[in-house]
């Protein structure tokens, strides 16, 4: 008897399609009825073309060497965007248009290491201390009160200080200053779950701690943190950029747009799209995923979900 | 005989209140010396006003919450219990220890607590979020299954259909997240939840008091038709008295963090005992009214639970309360200035000072004329209706400047037996000496 009701429910089970493939084509539709969100993937999604077409298919794009800058030492004063030189060049006579496509990558993708392992890290810390409370907790809130009380950019130079100049040790030193962020904003998610009566619903069933955890906190938990991912990267390209602007990117010739848009400084006076433009190729992604993480925060957002 | 699904003994739960790392000493006595007692296949409606500590107990009941006191059995042969009972009463500690010791359910822990949660379980009030948003029906229903070892994972699966036919739901539900179900629909979702492991004991904590009238006997009905066939044991918490009454085999009566009184149904349905229960029973709406009915308004406000009324809880709110219910010099006081400072201020301005001496006795000091003992005297009497505390006062003497003011002593009301099998908690039952 049961065998057969469970049957019947497989049938319907294929016949409904996957529910989580249902629940995706929800996201899609919130989504996608939401232009600056829309606008704001589609820049994203450009910046990410572009790193998958500098690393694989460099020659596709018509871009000889992608790990280093080409100079033209004939005429290595800034030329203004012309025909030739769509973006202008910058001092060494580099190509503007062709050094930002190849400088997006190594910005971009040591980015996303930052935020990405800065969100693990707090999110395990943030989990167990608002979970488990206690003096696990209070000691975890102290140590990031002392990282929110020091500013982040003086302390990730400080870090570099002791650490020495390389992009390697720029992003440890971002993921060191970022943590802390993660840890605070799970544990006040996780508190604000611990809340709801699902919880000790489960409890009542017999769960673990371990199980409620990560079964029922941590898939609810994780949603807004990758909103937050989202509205955080922008950030933190502009600080990793900031950071090789001002001299942490090793002297030796890497495509980075920090290190291209310091390149224009002496010119600045006479030669203004040689900073404006890598500026801007910074300032635009930055507002593309705000933007989209905007749009992220309406897909998870339960009010928009019930039907 | 019979088990007793649920025995337990003054239990309190005390928690605590305020601020950070050096709180206060200060709790909130959410259940205060409660002891109830249910037996198998019973159904025990437990009523009482918003926040008088009732989902407390009930959580208490299945160890979701550990008690700050008192002794709980579950599921445990009624020969033991009537041992237990004799031994509290002869206070034959080696005996209640022993006892204790062997069968109490607060000395379960680990593995085997988890096991024997597959004999108890809860339902919330609120559907919305008593289930997560983001698992699947099929997940939600069989976590219990898996959690308390009842079946293995494969089973569960199997399992889950079946509860959802029990609970009027067709299979392809399994497939849904909560927020695709309505109130209704997720409340019995919460029921093949709370009877997937076939518990032999339920917590329902108000199961349809978040849902539409109209679906609220439906659901009801589905409560009544499960627990038949599975011969589930329950507590149903509501403060719905009707609902409590249909539902139920006897009532339990709370108020602030006590039990005031307990019967079976009918017999504190249609002749309560305790005064807060002939209010709250005189406000159900009749078809046809049985005698002459009165309606008793409940006034003042629900008392606070960190520092609650002395003596009898109720007595601030009882309309037949006496000198003995409870009342403090404190409250005394309050109503003596009242009367002296403000109410008839012109007729005592020979009064410089109203002091309380001790727990019993108020002092009123004054200069001059003698009389204003006799006024005060027939001020006092004059209020009494109005400003109940005053019925407290037992005499009133003078001595030279100052007036005192004796008090009664309080007395803290026990559980006491009346007629038809009622317990109730009120000095009018007090059995007379
Ligand atoms: N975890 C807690 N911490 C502190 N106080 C609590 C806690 N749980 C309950 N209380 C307090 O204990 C008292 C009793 O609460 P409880 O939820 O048991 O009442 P209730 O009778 O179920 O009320 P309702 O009808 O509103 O559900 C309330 O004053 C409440 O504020
Ligand atoms: S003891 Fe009885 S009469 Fe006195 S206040 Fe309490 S309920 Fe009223
Ligand atoms: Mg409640």
């Amino acid at each position: 008897m049961s065998k057969n009701i469970g049957l019947i429910g497989r049938r319907n089970y294929l016949l409904k399609q996957n529910p989580r493939i249902e629940e995706l084509k929800i996201s899609f539709k919130i989504f996608f009825t939401n232009p600056t969100a829309v606008a704001g993937f589609v820049i994203t999604l450009l910046y990410f073309i572009d790193i998958i077409l500098v690393q694989f298919f460099p020659s596709f794009i018509g871009i000889s060497d992608p790990n280093r800058y080409i100079y033209n030492f004939n005429n290595p004063v800034p030329l203004p965007p012309s025909s030739s030189h769509w973006c202008g060049t910058t001092a060494g006579g580099i190509d503007l248009c062709d050094a930002i496509i190849k400088s997006i990558r190594i910005d971009l993708i040591y980015s996303l290491f930052i935020v990405i392992v800065g969100a693990i890290i707090g999110l395990l810390l943030g989990l167990v201390s608002g979970y488990l409370g206690g003096i696990f907790d209070e000691i975890l809130m102290r140590i990031t009160d002392i990282f929110f009380s020091i500013p982040y950019l003086v302390l990730a130079i400080a870090i570099l200080f002791v650490l020495g100049v390389s992009l390697e040790n720029i992003a440890f030193s971002l993921i060191i200053v970022w943590w802390p962020l993660y840890a605070r904003y799970a544990r006040a998610q996780t508190l604000s779950i611990k809340q709801m009566t699902f919880i000790e619903s489960a409890k009542a069933s017999g769960t673990r701690d371990l199980m409620i955890m990560f079964k029922h906190i941590v898939p609810n938990v994780l949603p807004p943190i990758f909103v937050q991912i989202s509205l955080d990267l922008g950030t933190v390209v502009g600080v990793f950029a900031t950071l090789a602007f001002i001299g942490f990117s090793p002297t030796a010739n890497i495509p980075e747009l920090g290190y291209l848009t310091s390149l224009g400084l002496n010119y600045i006076s006479i030669a203004p799209w040689s900073v404006i433009i890598p500026g801007l190729v910074i300032t635009v992604f930055a507002l593309a995923v705000n933007l989209m993480g905007d749009g992220l925060r309406d897909v998870i957002d339960p009010k928009r979900r019930s039907v | 005989m019979a088990n007793v699904i649920i025995a337990a003994y003054n239990l309190k739960k005390y928690f605590p209140v305020g601020g950070f790392l050096f709180s206060s000493k200060q709790t909130i006595k959410a259940v205060d010396d409660v002891s109830i007692k249910i037996k198998e296949n019973e159904v025990v409606g437990l009523v009482g006003e918003t926040g008088c500590g009732k989902t407390t107990l009930g959580k208490l009941l299945i160890r979701l919450i550990e008690p700050t006191a008192g002794e709980i059995f579950f599921d445990v042969p009624e020969e033991i219990i009537v041992e237990y009972e004799e031994a509290l009463k002869n206070k034959d500690t080696k005996k209640i220890e022993k006892i204790s010791k062997r069968y109490s359910f607060l000395n379960k822990k680990g593995g085997e607590l988890r096991r024997m949660r597959r004999y108890m379980n809860i339902v919330f009030q609120d559907p919305y979020s008593s289930l997560n948003p983001r698992m699947l029906v099929k997940d939600i229903i069989a976590e219990p299954i898996i959690s308390t070892g009842y079946a293995s994972k494969k089973e569960a699966e199997e399992l889950v259909f079946k509860l959802l036919e029990e609970v009027g739901l067709t299979p392809e539900f399994a497939f849904r997240y909560p927020h695709e179900l309505s109130g209704g629909q997720r409340q019995r979702v919460a029921l093949a939840r709370g009877i997937s492991t076939l518990p032999k004991f339920l917590v329902l904590d108000e199961p349809t008091s978040a849902l539409d009238v109209s679906i609220q006997a439906q659901i009801l009905n589905l409560i009544n038709e499960i627990r038949k066939k599975y011969s589930i044991t329950i507590l149903f918490i509501s403060h719905n008295i009707s609902v409590v009454h249909y539902m139920s085999d006897r009532i339990a009566v709370m108020y602030a963090g006590k039990i005031v009184e307990e019967g079976y149904k009918n017999s504190i349905i249609f002749d309560p005992k305790h005064p807060y229960s002939k209010a709250l029973i005189s406000s159900i709406p009749r078809p046809e009214p049985m005698r002459e009915k009165i309606i008793i308004n409940l006034q003042g406000e629900i008392p606070n639970l960190i520092n609650p009324p002395k003596g009898c809880r109720f007595h601030p709110r009882c309309p037949v309360a006496f000198e003995e219910c409870g009342w403090t010099a404190d409250e005394v006081f309050q109503d003596i200035e009242y009367i002296i400072m403000r109410r008839y201020a012109e007729q005592f301005n020979g009064i410089k000072r109203i002091y309380i001496e001790d727990d019993f006795t108020i002092s009123v000091e004054y200069e001059g004329k003698n009389l204003i003992e006799e006024k005060l005297k027939e001020v006092l009497n004059k209020e009494k209706q109005e400003l109940r505390s005053l019925i407290s006062i037992k005499n009133i003497k003078s001595e030279s400047t100052k007036i005192k003011i004796e008090l009664y002593k309080f007395v803290e009301p026990e559980m006491y037996k009346s007629k038809d099998g009622i317990n109730v908690r009120c000095l009018l039952y007090r059995e007379k000496k």
